[in-house]
């Protein structure tokens, strides 16, 4: 415990003073630049010999109460002064006056710092693995899958576009079939001409399929602009989202929302007509567009088109309340009304779709089974109970969850709903930690499919595998979480992880001075999106998936825009094709995420750069330090005023105050070493006609110094930074595993970063291994995990 | 009409009472006209397609209704309750195809776009270019509280092809949107009361949950157990909730809130024509009397639909039939029948709303509902948009009933004023200004 963390914790009872309980301080780092302060420290020591003296005997050492004297426990969240003032009034009890004025408030400070106060009782009782219910992710997940039981889960394949079958004519004929072809993207002007030879540009067909691959969970709306008549089905070969039968007025553009799931493959099919007219006949066109979350509208790229077919998919729209992000990853820990109401709606809205869709199919597959007594009903239900409780049933759970409801429901649909119904607000269902019951084995399959996907076991050889006991051992588990990682859920999980060790998830969108930065607008920033989610992708999904290469990486990804925009460091490779391409490689200028324009515009004002943001981005994000909130909010001083300043001239002005430099002595020295990199993510050599100062520093955890000149300096310390690694391995196990990684031994992280090392920063491996981690908790038997 | 409740909301605001309290406070016999201000209004419009045939359906003479003729014999019961307007024309031009024409301007009284659709002969068209005169007055009604309802207006269809297109859509909250009507009974059951079914299944459910929530309670350590217990308090008090609920709406179904009975899977296809449109009708007097809504449609079948009434023993499809000509006695024979057939419907729907007591009001629920019972075509053969059937039963907009009235080739867009008027939210034109020349048409009102 350093004096530092005692001035914390006397902020914190005074945050809980005015009845805000920020549970940020929880996590606690020492630091070692903060400067010990004796005066503190010493009053603690008197309090503690006060306490053991005067107090102990009746409350116990440690406060924990004494049981015929005084046998609560003393916690609670009063402040040190309010303590001091109770204790001064009151205590010892046969003589209260024994204590008062800085005795007292000694004792006070003593007793909240070692066992009263919250952050007290965190630090006594180390981090455990915690029950939780389903994050509203999980509970979408896990729903995608139980709904893949009776068709199967999409097999993961790339993004080629989707398959285009075109006819002369009004229908599909076979006689008249002219063009069968993979279109990379959905985007064509026919005009009057029409497609293809043989067919008349005022009187075709055009039938698309294959599937769109949502890459992360959220809002997507579609955007199909067409000037002839067209019926867009999403999700199931019936199931239509889009229907202009009638091209009708002038209306080209055609809207419709979804929230989709991430990692989920969803069948589409477009049927497109145009139409002979007796009057004037337009010309053809269509455009098949998205706004995926957080995005701005762009043609559907081939990366998230599928030509073949898929499985019917259901996302789920139910609106699912936040999680709780208090410990920096969402956690399913809020048990109230407004997560239990969209607990019924989703199993509703999925019992429906197993009415509509799941109970007629599982039908028309099992047409020869016997279907004595609702047998058919009965293994339909028990399937989907099974898995949606994760495990095989036993007579009683049968009873209750199948046989039951079966009896007082002689209406199928209504058989099915209650089922269903039932099983989804089952606590066996709503904490996937319940599964005590189980085997380990089974458990074991629970938990990969837990942390790897967000899901339950739904594929046949992970459900059949856990049952047959044969995840029995770390390596086996190992090997199946091998074989999960590859697929489009993993993938997606592992996105969502890479946006948040960036805080994309939470910045605000884009925009710059349009005279300062002329030609930067939402397409460019769009384009951006697309570059780093190309990047992230190819870094860890490459043969080496190394880490270091987030950070060192002198290429990215590019598109004509972009090239044009930002000049010869982002021309294309040679021999890439498409939308997307993997550009040439920069070594002067890039480096990975740090300088990808999208990063360091996001990280920068309006028109020019912002070390802090970008200094708070690496000591908080990258190399995983705590920093305090500002003691007020302050607004930047305007550029405007110190006309003669460059930026970080400015920002050291600002921040020259003793009580800034706390914090802004590390802020700042990281901030600083991005400077060459304007506020569009531009390279730049001078600001003002001044040179670019980009030199920084940083003092590690362990208290050694790094100083470094510009990004490429700085790139190459992180990548060999034991901060930085400890950084991105805490944030990955905690999104994967939901659980603080403390809980799983206090010297876990440390073991975990060194063999993320010694692996090459293997980040497909450290994912294999968080999921092997937390699933083999399953094999020590009395493990809550 | 109108005038009373311009008059009342003026008294209201000089007194500045709210709209609650008034309601309680002169829902008195003692002001005269308060029952009449507060009495709901009605509309329901019923189609049928493909037009009549003339010589035996309509009267023969204006005024006084006399013997009705053959096609409208089912509404004797209802003849002083009946109002029949001959001579009003769909007098709307451009684009489409009289079919398409009749039923895309029929209730907007405006031209079809252009579009790709072509039909039997002129050019092709798309979708209506405006509001149709039911959603516009469901807009009017959802905005002032005091007429607000859960739904504002309700689609029924019955048979309706699975097909959008300017065929099957008669309704249009605006230019190019037309609203598909529901003909599943009992997905329109679902949508008036799913979610008091979903709520019954949940309270089913419950008592099962918390016994599993207390065995899994027993597993977990006491640190986990206070979340489960947590759960299972919030379970509990879901349950007290839905036990009020239950306790309410028991109180509620004794005046006639009650959810209706279905007769179980009755699948939606053309033989069980005459059984969907009983179920359709049944619901629609339970949305009545729950006041779920004051505006809906009824669809039977669509522009150019082919019903195949078997159950009268015709197995033609209606619209193959209605292009023969008069000469062919069979076919006119049959097509009587068709037509005396969907008036049985109006018929029947005039019946179930007279057999129902105004839920706190007076008189019937038919005293307060006015069915126009209306068609895109003037005659089959011809496709003529000229004197476009328009038959009122029930007393929802106030005209003076048990009469023929006769125009002589007035555009229908005056009538939709007429309705719009008589609704309380009178406009000076609907639709195309050019055919609203001289207003609402005289005489509706005696």
């Amino acid at each position: 415990m350093t004096r530092h963390e005692i001035r914390f914790l006397k902020r914190k009872s005074q945050w809980f003073h005015c009845g805000t309980i920020i549970v940020l301080w929880m996590s606690i780092a020492p630091t070692a630049r903060c400067l010990a302060d004796d005066a503190e420290q010493g009053l603690l020591d008197r309090g503690a010999a006060i306490y053991a003296e005067s107090c102990a005997a009746c409350h116990g050492e440690q406060g924990q109460g004494v049981a015929d004297s005084y046998p609560d426990p003393l916690l609670g969240d009063s402040t040190s002064g309010e303590l001091a003032k109770l204790i001064a009034d009151t205590m010892p009890e046969e003589e209260p006056e024994a204590c008062v004025g800085e005795d007292a408030q000694a004792v006070a400070a003593y007793i909240h710092h070692a066992f009263y106060s919250e952050a007290a009782q965190i630090r006594t009782r180390p981090p455990r693995i915690g029950l939780a219910r389903l994050t509203g992710e999980q509970l979408r997940q896990s729903l995608a899958d139980l709904y893949a039981r009776v068709d199967g889960v999409a097999s993961t394949t790339p993004g080629l576009g989707i398959a285009g079958t075109y006819f002369k004519g009004a229908g599909w004929k076979d006689e008249n079939k002219k063009i069968e072809r993979n279109d990379p993207v959905i985007d064509f002007d026919f005009g009057l001409e029409g497609p293809g030879e043989g067919i008349e540009g005022d009187d075709f067909y055009i039938h698309w399929s294959g599937a769109i691959r949502a890459d992360v969970s959220g809002r997507y709306e579609f955007v199909i602009h067409s000037s002839s008549a067209f019926e867009f089905y999403f999700g199931d070969s019936d199931r239509i989202l889009i229907n202009n039968r009638v091209q009708s007025g002038d209306q080209t553009e055609f809207r419709a929302s979804l929230h989709l799931t991430g990692g989920r493959v969803y069948p589409i099919r477009i049927e497109f007509f145009q139409r002979k007219r007796k009057t004037e006949q337009p010309p053809s066109s269509i455009r098949l567009a998205w706004v995926p979350p957080r995005g701005i509208e762009h043609t559907i790229p081939t990366a998230n088109l599928l030509p073949d077919w898929n499985p019917p998919a259901f996302p789920l729209q139910t609106k699912l309340p936040p999680d709780d992000r208090s410990y920096g990853y969402d956690r399913g820990i809020a048990i109230n009304r407004d997560w239990d109401d969209s607990t019924t709606s989703a199993a509703l809205e999925f019992a429906e779709m197993a009415i509509k869709d799941l109970w007629p199919r599982y039908q028309r597959k099992h047409k020869k089974d016997a279907d004595e007594d609702r047998a058919k009903l009965r293994a339909f239900l028990t399937d989907l109970v099974q898995t949606a409780l994760r495990g095989e049933l036993d007579d009683a759970t049968r009873n209750r969850y199948i046989d039951d409801p079966l009896a007082t429901s002689e209406d199928d649909s209504m058989a099915i709903k209650r089922v269903l119904l039932l099983t989804l607000k089952s606590p066996r269902f709503l904490y996937p930690q319940l599964d005590m019951s189980e085997s380990p084995s089974v458990r074991a399959a629970n938990r990969v499919a837990l942390v790897l996907f967000d899901s339950l076991p739904a594929e046949s050889w992970l459900v059949d595998a856990g049952r047959k006991g044969q995840l029995n051992n770390e390596q086996k588990i190992r090997d199946a979480a091998t074989r999960m990682v590859v697929g489009d859920r993993a993938k997606s999980k592992t996105r969502a992880m890479l946006y948040e060790w960036l805080n994309l998830s939470h910045m605000p969108d884009i925009s710059k001075d349009a005279e300062a930065f002329p030609g930067f607008d939402s397409e460019i920033v769009g384009d951006l999106r697309l570059s780093l989610d190309a990047f992230l992708d190819e870094v860890v999904w490459s043969e080496n998936s190394d880490f270091r290469q987030l950070l060192q990486a002198d290429w990215t990804f590019t598109t004509d825009r972009l090239a044009t925009f930002y000049g010869d460091a982002w021309k294309p490779a040679e021999g890439e094709t498409g939308k997307i391409q993997r550009s040439v490689g920069d070594a002067s200028t890039r480096h990975g995420v740090l300088t990808h324009p999208l990063m360091m515009s996001g990280l920068a004002y309006f028109t020019t750069t912002s070390p802090i943001h970008r200094g708070v981005f690496l000591v908080r994000r990258v190399l995983g330090r705590t920093l305090r909130p500002p003691n007020a909010a302050f607004s930047p001083l305007s550029p405007d005023l110190h006309p003669d300043l460059t930026t970080r001239e400015r920002v050291e002005l600002q921040t020259s105050p003793e009580s800034c430099q706390v914090c802004h002595v590390k802020i700042n020295a990281l901030g600083f070493a991005l400077e060459n990199y304007d506020a569009i993510g531009r390279f730049r050599e001078s600001e003002h006609d001044k040179p670019v100062d980009a030199s920084g520093q940083y003092l590690s955890r362990s208290g050694a110094e790094a100083t470094f000149n510009g990004a490429a300096e700085l790139a190459d310390y992180l990548a060999t930074s034991d901060d930085c690694h400890r950084a991105f391995v805490a944030r990955a196990f905690e999104h994967f595993a939901k659980q603080p990684i403390a809980a799983y031994g206090p010297d876990r992280l440390d073991r975990l970063t060194r063999q993320f090392q010694e692996s090459g920063f293997n980040i497909r491996q450290l994912i294999i291994e968080i999921a092997t981690i937390a699933a083999s908790q399953t094999l020590a038997t009395d493990s809550p995990a | 009409m109108s005038q009373h409740s311009t008059s009342r909301r003026d008294f209201l605001a000089r007194l500045g009472v709210s709209a609650a309290a008034a309601h309680l406070m002169f829902n008195l016999p003692s002001l005269g006209w308060a029952a009449t201000a507060n009495r709901k209004k009605r509309l329901v419009i019923m189609f049928s397609p493909n037009g009549i045939i003339p010589e035996h359906f309509w009267p023969d003479e204006q005024g006084p209704l006399a013997d009705l003729k053959r096609i409208l014999q089912p509404l004797d019961p209802f003849k002083s309750q009946t109002l029949t307007l001959h001579g009003v024309c769909d007098k709307i031009k451009g684009d489409g195809d009289g079919h398409m024409r009749g039923m895309g301007c029929l209730l907007t009284g405006i031209e079809l776009f252009p579009g790709d659709i072509q039909g039997g002969s002129d050019t092709p068209a798309g979708w209506s270019q405006g509001i149709s005169i039911d959603q516009y007055l469901k807009n009017k009604l959802q905005a002032d509280e005091a007429t607000q309802t859960r739904f504002g207006s309700l689609e029924f269809g019955v048979m309706v092809p699975d097909r959008a297109d300017t065929w099957t859509r008669m309704s249009y909250a605006g230019p190019n949107q037309p609203l598909a009507p529901i003909d599943d009974p009992y997905q329109m059951f679902d949508k008036l009361y799913g979610q008091t079914k979903n709520r019954e299944l949940l309270a089913s459910v419950l008592d099962e949950l918390t016994a599993d929530f207390k065995k899994v309670e027993a597993i977990v350590s006491v640190e986990d157990r206070r979340m489960l217990e947590q759960h299972v308090d919030m379970v509990r008090e879901v349950e007290k909730e839905l036990q009020q609920e239950r306790k309410l709406a028991s109180e509620k179904a004794d005046i006639g809130h009650a959810v209706p009975d279905m007769p179980s899977n009755v699948e939606d296809k053309n033989d069980n024509m005459p059984q969907i449109s009983r179920m359709q009708i049944e619901l629609m007097v339970n949305s009545f009397t729950a006041d779920f809504t004051r505006i809906a449609t009824f669809q039977i079948t669509n522009s150019v639909g082919g019903a195949k009434m078997k159950w009268l023993d015709i197995n033609e499809g209606h619209h193959e039939l209605s292009h023969e000509p008069d000469s062919n006695e069979a076919a006119y024979e049959k097509l009587i029948k068709i037509n005396t057939w969907y008036c049985e419907q109006v018929a029947y729907l005039a019946k179930r709303l007279s057999e129902t007591p105004e839920p706190g009001g007076q008189g019937s629920l038919l005293d307060n509902t006015t069915i126009l019972w209306t068609n895109e075509l003037g005659k089959g053969n011809s496709h003529t948009l000229n004197d476009i059937p328009f038959v009122m039963v029930g007393g929802g907009l106030g005209f003076k009933t048990g009469r023929a009235l006769q125009y002589d080739k007035v555009a229908h867009n005056r009538f939709l004023l007429n309705i719009a008027e008589a609704m309380d939210h009178p406009q000076a034109t609907f639709g195309n200004p050019d055919y609203c020349g001289d207003g609402p048409l005289t005489g509706l009102t005696g």
